[in-house]
């Protein structure tokens, strides 16, 4: 029953949230400057031209006209089409959408399989030589940009030693320099948030109390220790997979990729009222979906969160 | 046996590993475009680089050749009557469009009809306004009757917005945004956004022996560095241009070849005339005297024709009118004269177009200089349409304006107002009566004076139009470009 209430009261949660984003979003990309009209249309176009374009777009209505239009059709689950290319926004988001995802899951296993290792052994061997690695790991890690270690990779792997292609998207061997730099710099964060968890965990008492029961150094530090260590990690972790999953703009831009950063970037800078508008509820809801799935493994880690 | 599939499934597992094996073959040039087209439908949008793309799929009654000049394409030949108000095509009859069907007069009529049409919403649609009447007095013959006389129509049709397309897919209201059917030299394969366009040849193209390429590959790589790499090593074949700072890259390679060639563009600073003191020409007059032309030229655009008035340098209609050459001493009495002070003026500047944002920053100094007080404010391309070019929300700004197959497509609507808030009744009388003419000489009389005009008022502050470095991997043989609408033709192009 408990968890049946919990699962409701995440679900509404996760739908005042979209609510509460795409309202703003749609008001936000009204007020600043810029108009799709216009970015159809170019500089020749007549003012004729133009305002055919917008009754076209439905763009000369009025704002609260236009909202209600658009709440009226995402209740329906329809985005619209994009005003620019006037292609379905889902489809849009949904070609785009599995390349993201591999990409995402794939620095984001990158970051997992460094950092959270080398996090647990620098706070458990503090000071030691892993330590030391862990920690300069960890600040270039989180200095280096990532479009310029694309680059350096590209530059390295594709380019002075080519094994890999230089741009596309057709095969997995594409994906591996871009999952690297994003995990990398991913990697990092974990690496840090890993580490002082577990370190703080070493410190609590229970810890002691597990020591002093005779329980053996193996069964407490990773045994105790680590599950407890692993729940802001598992927060932090959800939340980057989050952030890469609208989107790695940068990474697409450097190796060329079609993903939803690109599309969401363009759709941006064209003022593609419709696209931007789909593609945040679209975030909205992936951001939350993750949240709520962390927040679930978090009470598989301990059912005590659930309670509460 | 059981070897043998173990074998094929190999080859077929290699195959897909490598991409497709027809992509690796002879006859397919590996193009690198900057950014995704818009759309595939050419009565829907104003790119350039859309139309760069939508060449090769469609074609236009007439084209422009590599020099400007329109020559016949799906129209053998046309006659205006002499009041300019008939126009007669004769059309092809062997061309064939890509899904199979036959070209003819119905699919003329069709595509203005769309145009035309409001549903439509094309944003070229008032450049076809004056065709009042469309006849097919027979299959191959097209009758345009005009509300007016008006020259600049022929330049319309000749555009990529001009492209013909079938009447019956125009009727079943496909999808042409992605699934472009046209009677180009290529046909459309695949478009995978923002990655990818494929195109294979059209054996049945009209003209005899081409196109010459197997296929075409449109890479889009949106990041200079890797469009450079790619020439460098080979993994594309051509670019559309290179950016003048990547030139020293390619210094000694022997195996890219850059091709340098006047652009159409003409680089102007635009100035608000709604502005004071902007609107005092002595002011004007300060700005165009203190800015050492050339230096801009050469340091932000890679170099380029010094030009003094509203046209491209290498124009037929360009006459040049030197009134105000670099003067700093000049200007700085002129400002003292006209009372400038200390008064603050904002360049703004579009910040996706590197180029004009080292301009803007060149003028920003050389304006300093003569002791005006200048500061810059980089604006997104949104932006700088709706606030700066149709808001008029700035003093100063620095852009490019493409080329155009008519010189009305340039100067329409100047003196009575545009971006720059110019204000000149006789201007805008010549201009308009300009279109009604369609000997050249006369036209150009008219075009003249219009052009001193601008060159002595200054509604912009005129640079010049500037090179473009095509580059191509020295294997490639005849890759055209037709400056005038910045669009490249792959109908010759070769592989060695």
């Amino acid at each position: 029953m408990d968890l049946v209430r919990f699962f409701a009261k995440r679900f509404l949660r996760l739908l005042l949230t979209v609510f509460i984003i795409s309202t703003l979003i749609f008001f936000v990309i009204r007020i600043i400057p810029g108009d799709p009209a216009l970015i159809i249309a170019g500089v020749d176009a007549t003012a004729e031209d133009i305002q055919i374009i917008r009754e076209k777009l439905g763009t000369d209505r009025s704002l609260p006209m236009q909202y209600l239009g658009w709440l009226y059709s995402i209740l329906r689950f329809d985005f619209g089409n994009s005003m620019i290319s006037g292609e379905p926004v889902t489809k849009l988001i949904f070609e785009r959408f599995p390349l993201t995802l591999t990409l995402a899951l794939m620095g984001i296993a990158i970051g997992i399989l460094v950092a959270i290792p080398l996090g647990v052994m620098s706070a458990v061997k503090r000071w030691s030589l892993w330590d030391y690695f862990g920690l300069v790991f960890s600040q270039a890690g989180m200095a280096i940009p990532s479009f310029w270690l694309g680059m350096v990779l590209l530059l390295l792997f594709a380019v002075k030693i080519p094994i890999f292609p230089l741009f596309g998207s057709e095969s997995f061997a594409h994906y591996i320099l871009p999952a690297l730099s994003l995990g990398f710099g991913r990697a990092a964060v974990i690496l840090r948030l890993a580490r002082a968890s577990m370190v703080e965990e070493l410190s609590k008492e229970y810890v002691i109390t597990a020591r002093a029961k005779g329980l053996t150094e193996r069964m407490v530090k990773y045994k105790h220790a680590l599950k407890n260590a692993l729940l802001p990690v598992i927060t932090i972790t959800g939340i980057e997979l989050g952030y890469m999953l609208g989107g790695a703009i940068i990474i697409e831009q450097v190796f060329s990729l079609p993903g939803l950063g690109r599309l969401f970037l363009f759709g941006i800078y064209q003022r593609d009222f419709t696209l931007i508008q789909g593609g945040v509820v679209f975030v909205a809801i992936v951001f939350s979906m993750i949240n709520f799935l962390a927040d679930i493994l978090y009470s598989v880690v301990n059912p005590k969160i659930r309670v509460e | 046996m059981k070897k043998r599939i173990i074998l094929s499934l190999l080859v077929l597992a290699l195959v897909f590993a490598t991409g497709s094996a027809f992509a690796q073959g002879k006859g397919i040039l590996n193009f690198g475009l900057s950014g995704n087209p818009d759309t595939l439908d050419p009565h829907k949008t104003s790119g350039t680089l859309t139309f760069q793309v939508l060449k090769s799929f469609y074609d236009t009654l007439i084209e422009p050749d590599t020099k400007g000049n329109l020559v016949p394409a799906l129209a053998e030949s046309w006659t205006a009557s002499a009041d300019s108000k008939t126009w007669t095509f004769k059309l092809r009859k062997d061309v064939v469009f890509h899904n199979g069907q036959k070209f003819s007069a119905k699919d003329v009529k069709a595509t203005f009809e769309r145009i035309k049409a409001k549903e439509t919403a094309s944003p070229k649609a008032s450049e076809f306004a004056v065709i009042a009447n469309i006849a097919t007095p027979d299959d191959y013959t097209v009758v345009f009757t005009l509300s007016s006389a008006y020259t600049p129509l022929l330049a319309s049709l000749a555009s990529g917005w001009g492209a013909i397309l079938p009447a019956e897919l125009i009727a079943a209201g496909h999808n042409f945004a992605s699934e472009p059917v046209g009677t180009g030299p290529f046909k459309f394969e695949k478009w995978v956004r923002d990655n990818k366009i494929t195109m294979a040849r059209n054996d049945n193209y009209w003209m005899k022996g081409l196109p010459k390429l197997l296929a075409v590959e449109f890479n889009i790589i949106p990041e200079r560095a890797v469009q450079v790499q790619g020439l460098l090593s080979g993994a594309i074949e051509a670019v559309e241009f290179v950016d003048p700072e990547d030139l020293p890259v390619f210094e000694g390679n022997n195996k890219v070849v850059i091709k340098k060639e006047l652009s159409s563009l003409i680089m102007v600073m635009g100035i608000n005339h709604s502005r004071a003191p902007l609107d005092d020409l002595r002011v004007r007059q300060a700005i165009s005297y203190a800015i050492d032309k050339q230096t801009v030229m050469d340091v932000a655009y890679g170099g380029g024709k010094v030009g003094h008035t509203f046209m491209d340098t290498g124009n037929a209609y360009y006459t040049d009118f030197p009134y105000y050459s670099y003067n700093p001493e000049k200007a700085k009495a002129l400002l003292k004269e006209a009372g400038v002070g200390n008064k603050e003026f904002t360049i703004a500047v579009p910040q996706n177009y590197a180029l004009h944002v080292k301009a803007a920053e060149l003028y920003q100094q050389m304006l300093e200089k003569v002791g005006m007080n200048v500061k810059l404010q980089l604006v997104d391309w949104s932006t700088w349409l709706s606030s700066v070019y149709s808001g008029g929300n700035y003093d100063l700004t620095v852009t490019g304006h493409t080329g155009k197959l008519d010189p009305d497509g340039t100067l329409a609507g100047y003196g009575g107002g545009k971006y720059v808030k110019w204000m000149n009744a006789p201007v805008l009388e010549k201009i308009k009566k300009a279109v009604t003419i369609s000997d050249f000489a006369e036209r150009k009389k008219l075009y003249t004076e219009v052009l001193d005009t601008m060159a002595k008022e200054l509604p912009h502050f005129y640079l010049g139009t500037s090179y473009r470095y095509g580059a191509t991997r020295s294997n490639v043989v005849d890759f055209r470009m037709t400056p005038n609408i910045d669009t490249f033709d792959f109908r010759w192009t070769e592989l060695k």
